[in-house]
Order: structure tokens, then C-alpha cells, then sequence
């Protein structure tokens, strides 16, 4: 990838794809666009983390997403029981093919939570965007898929 | 099914260099099954591509489309519409159905997205294996439903060849079963054994590739 300029001024735009069961009980389920400290936040919830396929994860970041996180439950907490496993694999596929075209695996995650609140989501979104931040901005951005 | 497997990114990469609007088409059928060529795998490639493209300086433009079957004219026909609008296609069919779609959209460039690699069985969930080699002359009659030219390493009519494994594997891949080991258990269980020592006649080659392309005629199914 071509060497991206230091700007202080980045703000990776994550967008984080939840569980609906590795969110607590009592919280309603946030979606839509937030902004936290330093970064733009896309929420998106899922029924179960095995919803997502790895060609939707990799269309978020060809579509110019800076970072796709996708938060699952513990494995053996699923309440599907293998759809975190799943998910986790999809997750692989899509790292190694971001790995081939040299698009950085990093800009796909998944993290194993539960009893989430916004507060919480919001946070593992602020840890994978420093983790993206060393790449600088997605060079797909302004781009789309036909 | 008909077996195949994307082609190494890279070569995939460096086909397309030049073009500008790509039609990336899969089939629905065997290479949907083999996790090669359908709706998932084009909707997967399509943005490795671009982005592929992308870091290497080039901006695309990727249509995606997969036919119920690209070794059928009727199906083929649908990208009738799309051709017009790019410049070269890419197909995640087996080697029948790109040629079907190179031979109708004449002028544009096909760039295979796979090879075709067998006939083959999904064993598991994610493993693939061969079963069949399109030989011509089938001797499974003999071989008790077990197929040496396409799953012995060595295709031997009058195997094992004497490499097995102790584990039963062939001496050529420890993944694989030693095919003729699994031919002559079978004989064993049923009481046949020297079903094996028959002499048999040569087997026939030419009804296959090596008699020149095949060409099969019905004549009562003709036009
Ligand atoms: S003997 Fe020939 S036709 Fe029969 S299964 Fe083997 S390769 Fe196929
Ligand atoms: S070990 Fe068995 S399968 Fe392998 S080459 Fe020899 S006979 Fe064929």
C-alpha cells in the first residue's frame, strides 16, 4: 500500500456490526451514524454476528471504511452455538484476502463481548480505530461498487 | 460436480491490467457448490479486485452477475445487456461455461477467475475430492465403485503400486487413501479377491481425450 501521509487530522470512520445477544439486556440497541472522540462511528445490529459474510465485511472497506469491527459473543454463548464460530472464520477469510491486496487484514476484527452498552461499543470502536490510524485513511474512500 | 479454485490473486491482478469497466460473471451450478464461482464468491472477488486494482494504480469499474448456469445459451444470453457496457470479463464458471460466454461476446477479452481442476465430491464441509476423470470407458464394474484413473495418484489399472503407506495412504500424498488398498478391502469383504486377478483388456482411452475432442451425436435428438 502506498505509504500514507501522517495527518493529524484522520478520523477513521469504524463501522461496528454487533450481536443483538452480546448486548445488555436493558440496553436499546443503538444504530446509525455517531460521533465519538476522534472518529466517526457506523452501528449496525445484527440478529446474531453470523448474519455478516465475508463479502459484506470486504464491500464496507472497498466502500472506504477505515476499519469493519464485528462484535460476537463468547463461542460457547452463542445462542445459535456455532454462529460466533462462524463469523470468526468469515472474519479470516476476509483478513487474508485484505492481506493479498496488501489493504491491511487489520481493517476487519472481530472482538468476543458480552453485556455491551453504547459506552462499550463506542470505546472498541475508539481501540480498533487507533489500531487502523497507522494505516491512514482507507485509499478506497470516495469510491463504490456498481 | 465440476470442480475449480479461484486463480492466485496476483495473476488475477495483473490479467485485468488496462481494462477500465469489467463484467465479473459466476455460474450457480458445480462452482457455486465448490465454493469457486457462485453469487458468494463473485460478491467476494469483486471488491478484492477493485481494491486489488486500486493499490496498483488502476480505477475499475466491476458489474457483477451470476447465471443460473453459464454452460447454457439461454443464460448466457442475460449478459447481452451488460456486454455493451465493458471491456473485458471476467469468469468464475469451469472451462465449458467461459467458453460459452468467450464465444457469444466475441469481441471482448475473457480472463478465467478459476481453474478447472476436476470431478469431485464435497467429503466434508470445505474438502473437496476427486472422483472421476472423464475417462470414456468406465471400470468402476470391476474396480467395486472405486475409481483408480481419477483417485490413484498413478491412475494404475493393476494397483496398489507397492508405495502404500502402513496407514493406508498413498505414498504420494499422506492425506489421501491409497485408492487400490481401499479396492481390494472391498473385493476382500465381499469374497471376490480374485475378481482382481482376472486379465482384463486394455482399457479403451480413445472414447475420452485421447482419441481428439469428444464429440457425442444423438441422432434422434437432432434438429
Ligand atoms: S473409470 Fe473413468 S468414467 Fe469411471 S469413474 Fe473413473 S474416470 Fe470416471
Ligand atoms: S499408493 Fe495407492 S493410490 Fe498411491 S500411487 Fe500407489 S496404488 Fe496409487
Amino acid at each position: 500500500m502506498a505509504a500514507a501521509k501522517p495527518d493529524p487530522n484522520f478520523q477513521p470512520e469504524i463501522v461496528v456490526l454487533y450481536c443483538r445477544q452480546a448486548l445488555d439486556a436493558e440496553e436499546r440497541p443503538p444504530e446509525g451514524a455517531r460521533q465519538a472522540l476522534g472518529l466517526g462511528v457506523r452501528l449496525v445490529l445484527l440478529p446474531c454476528s453470523s448474519k455478516v459474510e465475508a463479502y459484506q465485511m470486504l464491500k464496507i472497506v472497498e466502500q472506504g471504511a477505515d476499519g469493519v469491527l464485528l462484535l460476537a459473543c463468547p463461542e460457547k454463548a452463542c445462542r445459535f452455538l456455532t454462529g460466533s464460530l462462524k463469523a470468526e472464520r468469515r472474519v479470516q477469510r476476509a483478513r487474508q484476502l485484505l492481506g493479498l491486496v496488501n489493504m491491511g487484514p487489520e481493517r476487519v476484527a472481530l472482538r468476543r463481548v458480552s453485556g455491551l452498552s453504547l459506552k462499550d461499543i463506542l470505546a472498541l470502536a475508539g481501540q480498533m480505530a487507533s489500531e487502523v490510524k497507522a494505516l491512514g485513511p482507507n485509499p478506497m474512500k470516495g469510491d463504490n461498487l456498481q | 460436480m465440476i470442480v475449480a479454485e479461484w486463480k492466485p490473486i496476483p495473476e488475477l491482478l495483473a490479467s485485468l491490467k488496462g481494462h477500465k469497466n469489467i463484467l465479473l460473471v459466476g455460474c450457480a451450478t458445480c462452482v457455486a457448490e465448490c465454493a469457486a464461482g457462485g453469487e458468494r464468491e463473485v460478491l467476494t472477488l469483486a471488491p478484492v479486485l477493485k481494491m486489488g486494482l486500486k493499490e496498483q494504480g488502476q480505477d475499475v469499474n466491476i458489474i457483477t452477475k451470476t447465471l443460473e448456469r453459464q454452460c447454457e445459451p439461454e443464460f448466457v444470453e442475460e449478459l447481452a445487456e451488460i456486454a455493451p457496457q465493458v471491456d473485458a470479463i471476467m469468469s468464475l464458471s469451469c472451462g465449458i461455461g467461459m467458453q460459452l460466454v468467450a464465444e457469444r461476446f466475441i469481441d471482448l477479452p475473457l480472463y478465467p477467475g478459476v481453474n478447472t481442476t476436476s470431478l469431485a465430491i464435497r467429503e466434508q464441509p470445505g474438502l473437496w475430492t476427486a472422483r472421476c476423470a472423464a475417462c470414456g470407458d468406465c471400470m468402476l464394474g470391476e474396480t467395486f465403485g472405486l475409481c483408480p484413473v481419477a483417485r490413484c495418484a498413478k491412475s494404475l489399472m493393476n494397483g496398489p503400486c507397492g508405495g502404500t503407506r502402513k496407514d493406508g495412504k498413498c505414498e504420494v500424498d499422506p492425506d489421501t487413501e491409497c485408492i487400490w488398498r481401499l479396492i481390494v478391502e472391498r473385493a476382500e469383504a465381499r469374497g471376490r479377491l480374485e475378481d482382481l486377478a482376472k486379465v482384463r483388456p486394455a482399457k479403451d482411452w480413445s472414447n475420452s481425450g485421447h482419441g481428439g475432442p469428444k464429440r457425442m451425436l444423438r441422432e434422434d435428438l437432432r434438429s
